[in-house]
C-alpha cells in the first residue's frame, strides 16, 4: 500500500483553509492590544548602572517566609519569562507559597559595559543586591534562586560568599558543561572566543539567537509558524504566542569581557567541574557551598541537558542536597501549566521547611 | 482607517477565494496560483498593516509557502502516476532521487517545484545570513555566489605580489583582507555543503519513514501531515549530524572566519579614522577599560567605607578618661579643657 494519498482537491482545500485562517488572524492581530510583559505588581528598590532590583508585592492573606528570596536570572534573554502572564508565572507561584520575592533585572548592556567582568557581576552587582536586601530585612543571609546562567552565577556567589546564602535553589543550571549531549558546548569548543570578543566588543543578541535557533532550525524557524496558523482564530492564543515570540527575540547583548570569561572558563574549560575558575582573585570551589541546595532540572531540556545539571550532586559541601526532575523543557519549566502546579509549590515548600 | 483597511482585506479575500475555486477545478494542485494570490493579497495589505502584524503575518506567509511547496514537491508526480500502488512508489522514489541529486549538486538543478521545495533546506543558512546582515554593512549572502574558481589565479597573483615603499603596509593590509575574505568564503562553502549532505540523508530518512508507514498500513492524506513527517525526518537527521566533531569544527570555522574578516575591516576603519584625526574604536576601548577599572576600585572602596562606618557606629563609644585630680595653683590659668587623644580602634586602621 502506498502511504501518500493527498487528492488535489484536498490540497486546494488546505490552501484555502490556510488563507482563511491568515485572514482571520489579520483581523485578530489588528484588535490585539500591545504585548505586556511581567504581570505581578512590583517596585524598584535598588538601582545601579543598568541593573534594577525589584521587590514583588506579596498577596494578602499569605504567611510570609521571613527570609527573602532573590531570583537571579541569566544575562541571556530577559527575566520577564519568570512572570510572563497571569496563569504562567513562576514569580506568582513563589509569592503564593509565601516567599518574599526579589528579582534582578540586569538590563541591556551597551558598549560602555563591554569591560564588565564576572567579578563585576558576581562580587559587584549581585553582592550589592544581596547586601541591600540583608540590610532592609536586618538579616545576615537570604535565599537565592538562580536560573540557567543565573544559576551558575548563584553557585559561584554561594561558593565565594557562603555566609550570605541561607538556602540555594538552582533551576535548569548547567554545572558540567561538557556532557556529550550538550550541543551548545560542542559548538563553542572550536570558537576562538578571544577573536569574537576582540572583534565585536559586546556579543550581539542576534548571534546568540542564531545559535539557539540552530539547535532545531526546521521546527523553530519553520514549523512553529505553520502550526501557529491553527491558533489564529483565538485572540488570546495569538497574544500568548506573541508574548513568547517577543521574549525569544528580546536578547540583550552580552558584555564582552564577561562573555569571554564565561565561555572560556565554563564552556571550554568546564571549570565548575575541573576547577580553575577565579573570580575577583578567588577560586570558585563548589565544596565551599555549605547551605541546603535544591537542584531542579528539566528532563527534555535541549539547552541544558539533565546530566549537565545533575552533575551538582555530590560536588557541593552541603549535607542537605535535594533534586527535582521536571518532565518538560527549558522554557516549559517556567511557563507550562504543569510547572505552575509542581515546580513553584515544591520550591516554596522546600524553602519554608528550612 | 481601520474599517477601510478591513474592507480592502475583505475584497482581496473574495478574489483569493475565487482563485481557490478555480484551482480546485484543475487537475494538479495549483501551488503557484495560491502563492500568487497570497502574494497579491499580502502586497496590498502589508504597507497599511501595523508593524507587529506585518512581521508576524510575513513569517506565516513565508512559512506557509514553504509548507505547500514541500507538499507540492512530494506529490507533483503522483497525479501523473495516477492510482496509488507501485506507480506511487516509482513517483516518490523519483522525487527523492531528484532531491538527493539536487542536494549533491549544492541545491542546484531539478525542476521548479523541486527547487522551491529545497529552499526549505536553506532555513539554517537563511538564519545565518540574516544574523550576519544585522551585524555587518555587507549583505550576509554577498559571498555565497561569488565566483571563486574563475578568479582564483588573478587573486593569487595579487596576494603573492609584495608591497613596496610607503604603500607597503597598506598593500599588505588589503592582501590580508582578501585572504580573510577567501577564507570566509571557503568556510561558508563547507558549511553549505555539510547541509547538502544532511539533505541527502534526510531524503533517505523520508523514504524509510514512508516505508514504515506503508508497513503499518497507515496513510498520509493531508499536506500538513506530509510536511510534519518531512520536518521530523530533517530535524532527526540534523540533530544527529550536528552532534559530530566534524560539524563542531565547521561551525567554529564559520564563526572564526567571519570574525577574522570583520576584525580586519575594523582595523582598517580605525586607521582611516586615525588619519582623519578622529577617535578610533581601539582608543575608545582603552578608555572604557581604564574607566571600568577605576569604577571597580571606586565601588570597592565605597563599600569598604560603608562597612567601616557601620562598624564604627556599632562600636560602643569609649568613656572619656577620668580627669586627673587637678592641683590648682593661684597662678594657674583657667582650665582649658583639651580634647582627649582618641585611641585608634581596630576599625579605623582599615
Amino acid at each position: 500500500m502506498f502511504p501518500i494519498d493527498i487528492r488535489p482537491e484536498r490540497l486546494t482545500e488546505e490552501m484555502l483553509d490556510y488563507s482563511r485562517k491568515l485572514g482571520q488572524g489579520m483581523e485578530n492581530l489588528l484588535n490585539a492590544e500591545a504585548i505586556d510583559t511581567g504581570v505581578s505588581p512590583r517596585e524598584a528598590v535598588y538601582r545601579e548602572d543598568k541593573l534594577v532590583l525589584y521587590r514583588y508585592q506579596a498577596p494578602e492573606g499569605v504567611e510570609r517566609n521571613p527570609v527573602p528570596l532573590l531570583v537571579v536570572y541569566a544575562l541571556v534573554n530577559r527575566p520577564y519569562m519568570t512572570d510572563l502572564q497571569e496563569d504562567r508565572s513562576t514569580i506568582k507561584g513563589l509569592l503564593a507559597s509565601g516567599q518574599d520575592v526579589y528579582l534582578i533585572d540586569w538590563g541591556y548592556p551597551d558598549q560602555a559595559d563591554r569591560a564588565l567582568r564576572l567579578d563585576d557581576y558576581i562580587n559587584g552587582y549581585l553582592d550589592r543586591c544581596v547586601a541591600h536586601i540583608c540590610e532592609a530585612h536586618g538579616l545576615d543571609a537570604i535565599n537565592l534562586l538562580g536560573i540557567c546562567q543565573g544559576g551558575a552565577f548563584s553557585l559561584c556567589y554561594s561558593a565565594l560568599h557562603p555566609e550570605r546564602v541561607r538556602n540555594l535553589v538552582t533551576m535548569v543550571t548547567p554545572v558540567d558543561f561538557k556532557t556529550p549531549d550538550n550541543l551548545l558546548s560542542a559548538w563553542v569548543q572550536h570558537m576562538d572566543v578571544d577573536l569574537v570578543v576582540d572583534t565585536m566588543g559586546n556579543i550581539p543578541g542576534e548571534l546568540l539567537n542564531w545559535t539557539f535557533l540552530s539547535l532545531k532550525p526546521f521546527s523553530l524557524t519553520g514549523q512553529k509558524y505553520v502550526n501557529m496558523v491553527d491558533l489564529l482564530d483565538d485572540p488570546e492564543k495569538i497574544k500568548n504566542f506573541l508574548r513568547m515570540e517577543k521574549w525569544i527575540f528580546d536578547s540583550p547583548d552580552q558584555a564582552g569581557e564577561t562573555f569571554r570569561q564565561f565561555i572560556k572558563d565554563f564552556y571550554q574549560r568546564n571549570g565548575l567541574i575541573e576547577g580553575g575558575i577565579r573570580i575577583g582573585g578567588r577560586e570558585v570551589r563548589l565544596k565551599d557551598i555549605r547551605c541546603p541546595v535544591l537542584n531542579i532540572y528539566a528532563l527534555q531540556d535541549h539547552l541544558v541537558p539533565p546530566d549537565a545539571s545533575r552533575a551538582l550532586k555530590g560536588r557541593t559541601g552541603s549535607p542537605d542536597y535535594t533534586e527535582l526532575a521536571f518532565p518538560g523543557g527549558h522554557i516549559g519549566i517556567y511557563v507550562s501549566g504543569k510547572a505552575q502546579k509542581e515546580v513553584t509549590p515544591a520550591i516554596g515548600r522546600w524553602l519554608n521547611e528550612r | 482607517m481601520k474599517n477601510d483597511w478591513l474592507q480592502i482585506q475583505r475584497e482581496y479575500w473574495e478574489q483569493l477565494t475565487a482563485m481557490g475555486r478555480k484551482a480546485a477545478g484543475l487537475e494538479a494542485p495549483a501551488t503557484n496560483l495560491w502563492e500568487q494570490a497570497i502574494d497579491h493579497w499580502w502586497q496590498t495589505l502589508a504597507p497599511a498593516a501595523p508593524d507587529l502584524a506585518r512581521d508576524f503575518m510575513g513569517k506565516m506567509i513565508e512559512q506557509g509557502k514553504m509548507f505547500f511547496r514541500v507538499a507540492d514537491g512530494f506529490t507533483r508526480d503522483l497525479g501523473v502516476a495516477g492510482a496509488a500502488g507501485t506507480d506511487g512508489w516509482q513517483a516518490i522514489n523519483r522525487t527523492l532521487e531528484d532531491m538527493q541529486k539536487a542536494f549533491g549538486g549544492g541545491l542546484q538543478g531539478g525542476d521548479d517545484a523541486l527547487h522551491k521545495m529545497l529552499a526549505f533546506w536553506e532555513l539554517p543558512y537563511d538564519n545565518w545570513q540574516r544574523m550576519m546582515s544585522s551585524l555587518s554593512p555587507i549583505p550576509g549572502d554577498l559571498l555565497r555566489n561569488m565566483p571563486h574558481d574563475q578568479v582564483k589565479d588573478s587573486v593569487h597573483r595579487f596576494l603573492s605580489a609584495p608591497g613596496l615603499g610607503y604603500a607597503r603596509e597598506e598593500h599588505s593590509q588589503y592582501q590580508d583582507l582578501v585572504r580573510r575574505t577567501l577564507a570566509y568564503q571557503q568556510a561558508l562553502q563547507e558549511y553549505l555543503s555539510f547541509f547538502s549532505n544532511i539533505g541527502v540523508k534526510s531524503a533517505m530518512r523520508m523514504r524509510e519513514a514512508l516505508e514504515g508507514l506503508a508497513a503499518e498500513g497507515k496513510t498520509i492524506n493531508s499536506a500538513r501531515a506530509l510536511y510534519d513527517t518531512w520536518v521530523g525526518c530533517c530535524e532527526a537527521v540534523y540533530g544527529e549530524e550536528v552532534q559530530s566533531a566534524d560539524y563542531a569544527r565547521i561551525h567554529g570555522q564559520l564563526v572564526n572566519a567571519q570574525m577574522a574578516l570583520k576584525h580586519r575591516m575594523s582595523v582598517m576603519v580605525d586607521e582611516a579614522l586615525g588619519a582623519l584625526n578622529m577617535p578610533t574604536r581601539s582608543e575608545l576601548r582603552t578608555v572604557q577599560d581604564r574607566l571600568q577599572e577605576t569604577r571597580r576600585e571606586y565601588k570597592a572602596l565605597r563599600q569598604e567605607v560603608e562597612r567601616l562606618k557601620r562598624q564604627l557606629a556599632s562600636t560602643p563609644a569609649e568613656p572619656p578618661p577620668a580627669p586627673a585630680p587637678a592641683r590648682i595653683s593661684a597662678s594657674a590659668p583657667a582650665l582649658s579643657k583639651k580634647a582627649p587623644v582618641r585611641k585608634k580602634t581596630p576599625a579605623s586602621r582599615g
